[in-house]
């Protein structure tokens, strides 16, 4: 996944790197305008009667006139020397191409946020939208709200242990509304010091209800843990109230 | 007609731009099929939740909190008319809490106030945690006044101490020591509410006295303690 966005990037990054020609009357006439209204003193914004030109300081007039075609943006080095016997360095960029630059930089950089992996707040049990509703997926489709940001960066899952003592199990899985009730998502792992069966999961911050499958089927509860009644289904659950990170 | 070199070259940067939306656009798509990893409800349960499903949905509300009720279901074996009815409650209460939690609640924090609302908590006190408990994340406080009101302390006398420490600044780890203390008390033979009482004693001092001009009207209703 790395190596597709990084050539995703590179892909941006070559495209964005092919500039337009312009024809080479029209900068050779746009820059001696220039150059004559600097000398008559006015400022160089008003200096051509195209108002849709913009300066940046790089390579001299002269260097201009003789490949006027526009040049990528200098190095650090070069734009350190803003002068060179007595003329101003200078880079032309038209209106609409430097408009078109800030837009495709922009919306490249949201669209390849976009495409990032979710981080591991967003790690929720959540149904996949694309299966017509009859499965439930690992990834979340819980819309980001303005204003929540700072409260889901809170509601980090934490790692929490679990342990259940069922030394004649055959397989234990730990079963909880952050997991989506998926039996196959956490199994307990038996060890074989004590017998214990013990899985660490990732649990968001708040109350969790959650109950351990054994051997497929049975339905126990944590020991460890306080219980309540779920009225819904009627069973009992096990509790834990798990802090923020 | 005759183009000017700014058309073609507007047309480029369109062009770019295109392609630059097109593949990253088939990029995210990967990215989500990839970590998909589906876990199958029963059709008979999938087709009887749907249409609630598709309500949430159009609510914006978080729709896998209600596939996980649906699974808790089929994991018990309930029937699946039981499974219909229970996620149809949670759905109601789900909405109940967003609109008690407005405008931003996170996903955890309505799933906690579904539970809340459930458990007898009024939608009131929700506001008012809320609005007491202003940037933080309410899926801490709204779990442990939850299990508070389980634990048989009275809702009323629950909901204004909870609000309260809010209003104070009380954070996430005071709310679960205050459970666990609560807890420990209520194992060792004491009435839940005396302990709420007890307990609160231990645990505010140490607060930053936080209380709003908002918070004035619940704070004359409790015991006035030492600032």
């Amino acid at each position: 996944m790395r190596e597709e966005q990084d050539e995703l990037i590179q892909h941006v990054v070559d495209e964005l790197k092919v500039l337009p020609v312009v024809p080479v009357d029209a900068t050779a006439r746009v820059l001696a305008r220039v150059d004559a209204a600097r000398r008559a003193g006015t400022p160089s914004a008003s200096a051509s009667d195209d108002d849709d030109v913009i300066f940046f300081p790089t390579a001299t007039d002269e260097m201009a006139a003789q490949a006027p075609t526009l040049r990528p943006l200098p190095s650090a080095a070069t734009a350190g020397g803003s002068r060179d016997g007595g003329l101003r360095r200078r880079f032309v960029v038209s209106l609409p191409a430097a408009i078109g630059y800030a837009l495709a930089a922009t919306l490249a950089g949201f669209l390849i946020r976009g495409a990032m992996p979710k981080d591991s707040a967003q790690v929720a049990i959540a149904p996949d939208a694309r299966t017509n509703d009859t499965s439930i997926g690992a990834r979340t489709t819980v819309q980001p709200v303005a204003g929540s940001v700072d409260r889901a960066a809170q509601e980090k899952p934490v790692a929490v242990q679990f342990v259940l003592d069922a030394a004649a199990a055959k397989s234990v899985a730990l079963v909880g509304d952050f997991n989506g009730w998926d039996g196959s998502a956490t199994p307990l792992a038996r060890d074989s010091a004590s017998g214990a069966w013990s899985v660490v999961a990732a649990v968001p911050p708040g109350r969790h209800v959650y109950a351990f499958l054994v051997d497929g089927k049975v339905w126990t509860l944590d020991p460890r843990a306080p219980k309540a009644k779920d009225s819904d289904y009627g069973a009992e659950q096990s509790v834990v109230i798990v802090g923020l990170p | 007609m005759r183009r000017g070199p700014r058309y073609v070259a507007a047309l480029r940067y369109l062009a770019t731009l295109l392609v630059v939306a097109v593949l990253t656009s088939a990029s995210s798509r990967r990215v989500g099929g990839q970590e998909a990893k589906p876990v199958e409800l029963d059709s008979a349960t999938a087709a009887a939740i749907a249409p609630i499903v598709q309500q949430a949905r159009a609510a914006n509300l978080p729709i896998e909190l209600l596939y996980a009720k649906a699974r808790e279901g089929q994991v018990q074996s309930a029937p699946v008319a039981r499974i219909e009815a229970a996620v149809r409650a949670l759905a109601a209460r789900v909405q109940a809490a967003n609109d008690a939690l407005a405008p931003n609640a996170t996903a955890q924090e309505l799933g906690a106030a579904a539970d809340a609302l459930k458990a007898g908590v009024p939608r009131e006190t929700l506001r008012e945690m809320r609005r007491a408990g202003r940037d933080g994340s309410l899926a801490v406080p709204i779990g442990v006044l939850t299990q508070l009101v389980l634990r048989g302390v009275p809702v009323e006398k629950a909901s204004v101490q909870v609000v309260d420490l809010l209003q104070r600044g009380a954070v996430a780890n005071h709310f679960i020591a205050l459970d666990e203390r609560v807890r420990a008390d209520v194992l060792d033979g004491k009435r839940p509410d005396e302990s709420l009482d007890l307990r609160l004693k231990g645990i505010i001092p140490n607060l930053p006295q936080q209380a709003t001009a908002d918070g004035a009207a619940i704070q004359a209703t409790t015991p006035k303690r030492p600032r």
